[in-house]
């Protein structure tokens, strides 16, 4: 008796959702006819992105994420974009890139969101890129800046920061250089992680400090699963380089620094991929060992660009902590983004918010931002940083300096 | 190459292959114990490492003293796992353990990351990164605490299987489960305390883990793949011979590291295991099946 009052139940639940559903249906285009009569419509402007917010990648997804909220804060604040409000729809890839090409798939055709923002790394950025090509949607994503993001031809595609990878230490590799003879190192060791980004990041600096005369005595490359590190620090070592340049991630470049404390290796100066700027798990994971090591930064909190200070106070207030690069990032594509489709007027004609993209400069936190033809920023390099007593300093660019390097570095 | 570097190799190593063996040695026992392929193990030595991360950031509680803690928690959990989940299987168990562990590492992968965000995390002790060298050879801090502390535990393991009548009525059990029990052991109960113990000395290595990496909720799958390999060498269900296939993959690794380079390191592991498997799958010091620890 209670067994079929209870399927009755469930039936006329099922019935309820199926009903619920078939109006929810209905809605677009009933809301289509008011647009008709009235311009400015009220229903907001969804923006979708997937992000990996679980797995190797969640620590910068997160902060990306954070930086897109930020960013939806701000415009809803000051009226909206084409005065209606925005919302995000995000989901999470768990750092796959099968899931992430799904996600994109499903924003697209399920969520039906009006514009596209970019995942996180450009391991990510390659697959999902080519879903958004597909429907011909504009594609501004924050991180993926490894050649071959931009080597496939996309006309969609556009990366909004300040410097390719290859490009990207392009201001400590050509510091490096110039320093005067006796102080200049004479050697310099390689080890990269297998990434598209990673490698490349490195290999543009060794071109140029190879130019320079210094000569790579040696260069390794070691899959992401890599756990072990002391040997390769051992080879390093032992192939007396005078300085370091690391195509890192993150943990890689943990076990690596690690490793080579442990093994009493005091290299004139360490330079690293991503993970010095990755603020503050970096300096958690390493303690004291951090002093003196270079890494790259597309933004600094000291960056007195239009706008950054504020974003820097919103951000602190939402998330209780200052933000990090990858917020920036996330920041950034949304500026651009929006400079755009005001631009344009509609998020209809993605054709036209492309072109306007390729033609255009834009006032963004990390600086002035143009494209070409593949999507690539035509920027000359990253900021340097080196930690100095346990905190950030910006060295380079010098109009963004708050500091002078520390050469060679005090031993770990 | 100088002798020296290969020295040095040779000498991490050991190192390594010592807290490797540590690692296996849990899941090879609970293999012979039940015929389970715990795929949850590495997730179990993840778990451990961050409650020992937990206790020593948040609680200030030295990492080593935290064990007495961790080591019995780990036994009761694998105990009440058999008893619960896995002896609920029977003549599936083979099979259908695969699913429920893995089930088990995404669990606990999942509720790591809920918990402590999927940050990268380390247990950071003054003497973390210090070491010493002896002839020019360094021996880090960290590991030669991580060696030492495998060492240990493995052998209050291999004493208590090989000379206390549990132990017996365990090496029974591996060896024949249906003579075991017309002998009147108490198979059932056996099973139980052997996966428990697997899971105790997951609680010391997963200590060791985090002394010595950096971890994230995910790690545990480069790990599990990597001692599974070791225990297919070493013969499923043989300790001895898990500990002795550790300690050479340690130095195979170590040694292709510095001479070749660190893709073919990484692949090494499969090419041992695929070339175990087609050449002598029941492993190299195994023999038959755990006749023998």
């Amino acid at each position: 008796m209670r067994g079929s009052r209870l399927m009755r139940l469930f039936g006329l639940l099922v019935a309820l959702i199926v009903l619920a559903a078939a109006c929810g249906g209905d809605d677009p285009s009933s809301e289509d006819s008011t647009d008709t009569t009235d311009e400015v419509s009220d229903e907001p402007i969804l923006i979708g992105a997937s992000l990996p917010l679980s797995g190797d990648f969640s620590e910068p997804g997160k902060g990306v994420q954070n930086g897109y909220e930020v960013w939806k804060e701000h415009v809803n604040a000051s009226g909206g974009l084409l005065g209606r409000p925005v919302e995000l729809v995000i989901r999470d890839d768990a750092s796959d890139p099968n899931t992430v090409v799904a996600d994109y798939e499903r924003l697209i055709t399920v969520d039906q969101v009006d514009l596209l923002f970019g995942p996180f790394s450009s391991f990510l950025t390659i697959p999902s890129s080519e879903v958004a090509e597909k429907y011909e949607m504009v594609f501004v994503e924050p991180a993926g800046s490894a050649p071959d993001v931009f080597n496939r031809g996309l006309q969609y595609l556009f990366y909004a920061s300040t410097a390719v990878a290859q490009d990207q230490g392009n201001y400590w590799a050509e510091w490096v250089v110039s320093l005067p003879e006796g102080e200049r190192p004479t050697t310099a060791a390689y080890p990269i992680v297998d990434d598209p980004f990673a490698g490349a990041a490195a290999d543009g600096i060794r071109e140029i400090l190879e130019a320079g005369g210094i000569e790579t005595v040696y260069r390794e490359i070691y899959p992401p699963e890599q756990t072990n590190f002391g040997p390769i620090a051992a080879k390093i070592a032992d192939s007396e380089a005078e300085i370091v340049v690391g195509g890192t991630i993150f943990e890689d470049a943990v076990g690596l620094v690690r490793s080579m404390q442990e093994l009493d290796y005091q290299p004139k100066a360490v330079f690293l991929n991503t993970a010095p700027a990755t603020t503050p798990g970096f300096k958690d994971a390493l303690g004291d060992a951090v002093e003196g090591i270079y890494g790259p930064s597309s933004w600094a909190s000291s960056l007195t660009t239009p706008g950054n200070a504020e974003f820097v106070e919103t951000y602190t207030e939402m998330f209780g902590s200052e933000p990090a690069e990858d917020a920036a990032q996330g920041y950034t594509t949304g500026q651009v983004m929006a400079a755009a489709v005001e631009a344009v007027g509609s998020t209809d004609d993605q054709d036209a918010i492309r072109d306007y993209l390729r033609a255009n400069s834009f006032e963004t936190i990390e600086g002035t931002l143009s494209f070409d033809d593949t999507g690539a920023p035509s920027g000359g390099g990253y900021i340097i940083l080196q930690y100095q007593d346990g905190e950030i300093v910006y060295l380079l660019p010098e109009d963004v300096a708050t500091g002078t390097p520390v050469y060679p570095k005090p031993e770990w | 190459m100088s002798s020296h570097l290969l020295l040095q190799a040779v000498v991490l190593g050991v190192l390594t292959g010592g807290v490797y063996s540590l690692w296996s040695a849990g899941l090879t026992l609970i293999f012979g114990v039940m015929r389970v392929v715990n795929i949850a193990h590495a997730a179990f030595l993840v778990l451990s490492a961050y409650l020992s991360w937990f206790a020593y950031t948040e609680l200030g509680i030295d990492p080593l003293l935290s064990l007495f803690a961790t080591v019995p928690a780990f036994f009761v959990v694998g105990v009440l796992i058999q008893r619960l989940l896995l002896a609920r299987l029977r003549d599936h168990v083979t099979m259908m353990s695969v699913l429920l562990t893995t089930a088990l590492a995404i669990t606990i992968e999942g509720s790591l990351g809920m918990l402590w965000t999927g940050s990268h995390r380390g247990i950071e002790i003054s003497y973390s990164t210090s070491s010493f060298s002896l002839a020019g050879i360094s021996f880090p801090s960290d590991q030669v605490i991580g060696f030492v502390l495998a060492a240990l535990t493995f052998f209050a393991l291999f004493m208590l299987l090989r000379h206390s009548r549990y132990g017996k009525a365990l090496r029974a059990t591996i060896q024949n489960p249906d003579a075991a029990s017309l002998l009147g052991i108490k198979t059932t109960t056996i099973q139980g305390i052997g996966f428990g113990l697997g899971l105790a000395t997951a609680a010391v290595g997963g200590l060791i883990l985090g002394l010595i990496h950096p971890f994230f909720p995910a790690t545990h799958w480069a790990w599990i793949a990597r001692i599974m390999a070791i225990i297919v060498l070493g013969g499923l269900g043989s300790v001895t011979g898990a500990a002795l296939a550790a300690l050479l993959m340690g130095v195979i690794e170590s040694v292709v590291l510095v001479t070749l380079s660190p893709v073919w390191a990484g692949m090494i592991f499969y090419l041992v295991l695929a070339g175990t498997l087609v050449f002598r799958p029941h492993g190299f010091f195994g023999g038959r099946l755990a006749e023998r620890f």
